[in-house]
């Protein structure tokens, strides 16, 4: 079977496949800071006490992770032109990772803020420190060190779930294996390749949730 | 109306005919309650009573359903008064402590003064370090909460609460979760904070430190204040029987 195996073709598909994870690697970059941010609005808007905010920030959770991402990313390729917004592939692209991922990532930051003690808000309190004073020199801190590692667990299924992205015709890694896969009728090479790509990105993000856990390690300590 | 100024105009802390429910439970019963500046008040009580949510109401940690609560001549609920504003006058000292793990010793005294109070860093710096010296924890001034023993903790706690230079220090329980051979450092970081003249209610069963720097020593059972007077007639000669009750229980050993 390895004698029908083409490294050549490997070899010689290499910058396609050089491309495609450059373009998977700031693809997830944007997209997860798009997670971020619309991870940050909604956990906000799903800690408030009143429910004007909360109920709207919950549905759309619900939704997110009730429906396949795949379902999200056709809902917004084919169903934005149709409310007249034409938006190229990549950016739709990165907008569906955004809003899909930021519904997790809202509950990963809204329960790193809940894991700080009671005592903690207490404390900010007594000493007369306002909501905003809290959350940022008390609050934020000590949940943020809670958060590094879910989140980059949350990364590592972004950059995973940007394949689906080559269904809409972006030039990202997976979409290079299915070009060496069609053009050549080599899916064993081009699928191979790309898994090994994505297991170094895999193990890059690793490496560095084991790095920020190390960093954070003693001033994250409990009491 | 009440007017927003305290009417007799001495009390520190006053309550009057305070109220408060949790759900259907009646926490607090019709407490009447005025501690003079510079007076040092002892609560103690079974568990339960309703001493800690007593104290906690001064800061507003807890809120009351009717009476009135004065507080350095501000009435708590009052629209007039800033709540945020009062507590940097209050300082308050937790029985679990409750020091920012994410900050050393040094950082966790100086947090509010340079946020809250605005004092410039170096300023607030160099009282923390003095603040820290009188409680006996120059050497930890770098050290992380987590490094530090529950005595040693709990006196960086107060230094926390004397660095916002309060009027009035709460405590709740503050050596009931340390280990019997360190709450005598942090009762006598307590006892020099008294004699210089702090305005002090102290929830705690520590009768020797009651004896030494308290002039009054309230008794609380079931929500109500049911008895009060100088340590001496209250350890001494208990009017009540259920403070003969819960007195024979703590001093049993």
């Amino acid at each position: 079977m390895l004698e029908n195996f083409s490294f050549r073709t490997i070899v010689e598909y290499l910058p396609l496949f050089g491309q495609g994870l450059v373009t998977t690697v700031w693809l997830s970059v944007l997209s997860f800071a798009g997670a971020l941010a619309v991870g940050i609005v909604l956990a906000a808007m799903n800690l408030q006490r009143g429910r004007l905010f909360r109920i709207p920030a919950k549905a759309y959770i619900d939704a997110v992770r009730a429906t396949p991402l795949l379902a999200q990313l056709y809902f917004l390729y084919f169903g934005l032109p149709r409310l007249g917004i034409i938006l190229p592939e990549l950016v739709v692209g990165i907008l569906a990772l955004s809003l899909n991922s930021g519904a997790y990532v809202a509950e990963i930051i809204r329960a790193g803020i809940l894991s700080i003690p009671r005592g903690q808000v207490e404390a900010g309190v007594a000493s007369g420190m306002t909501y905003v004073q809290r959350m940022r020199l008390v609050i934020l801190p000590q949940a943020f060190k809670v958060t590094i590692p879910p989140l980059l667990g949350q990364a590592i299924v972004l950059v995973k779930d940007s394949a689906l992205l080559s269904l809409i015709a972006v030039a990202e890694l997976t979409r290079a294996g299915q070009l060496l896969a069609s053009d050549r009728f080599m899916p064993a090479e081009g699928f191979i390749t790309i898994a090994a790509f994505y297991l170094l990105l895999y193990y890059g993000l690793k490496g560095l949730a084991a790095l920020s856990e190390r960093r954070l390690g003693l001033a994250g300590a409990r009491t | 109306m009440t007017s927003n100024r305290s009417k007799n105009g001495t009390g520190m802390i006053e309550f009057r005919g305070v109220n408060k429910w949790f759900g259907t439970l009646n926490v607090l019963k019709d407490i009447t309650l005025s501690v003079e500046p510079r007076e040092v008040v002892v609560v103690c009580g079974p568990s339960g009573s309703g001493k800690s949510t007593l104290i906690r109401c001064i800061n507003g940690l807890e809120t009351i359903r009717d009476g009135d609560l004065v507080v350095d001549g501000q009435r708590l609920g009052d629209p007039a008064t800033n709540m945020t504003r009062l507590r940097t006058e209050i300082g308050f000292v937790f029985q679990s402590f409750n020091l920012y793990p994410h900050k050393t010793a040094l950082e966790n005294v100086t947090l509010a003064p340079i946020h809250v109070r605005k004092i410039p860093r170096t300023e607030a710096e160099k009282a923390g370090r003095e603040l820290l010296a009188k409680v006996g924890l120059a050497d930890k001034v770098n050290a992380y909460p987590a490094q530090l023993s529950g005595g040693q903790q709990q006196r960086v706690a107060i230094a926390r609460c004397l660095g916002m230079r309060p009027k009035i220090m709460l405590f709740d329980e503050p050596t009931s979760a340390l280990d019997p051979e360190m709450i005598s450092e942090v009762l006598d970081v307590m006892v020099a904070v008294a004699e210089e003249g702090m305005t002090m209610m102290v929830v705690t069963h520590e009768m020797g430190f009651a004896r030494k720097v308290a002039q009054r020593v309230v008794f609380m059972d079931a929500g109500a204040i049911v008895e009060s007077g100088t340590p001496d007639e209250f350890f001494s000669h208990p009017k009540t029987d259920r403070s003969r009750a819960f007195l024979s229980k703590i001093l049993r050993h």
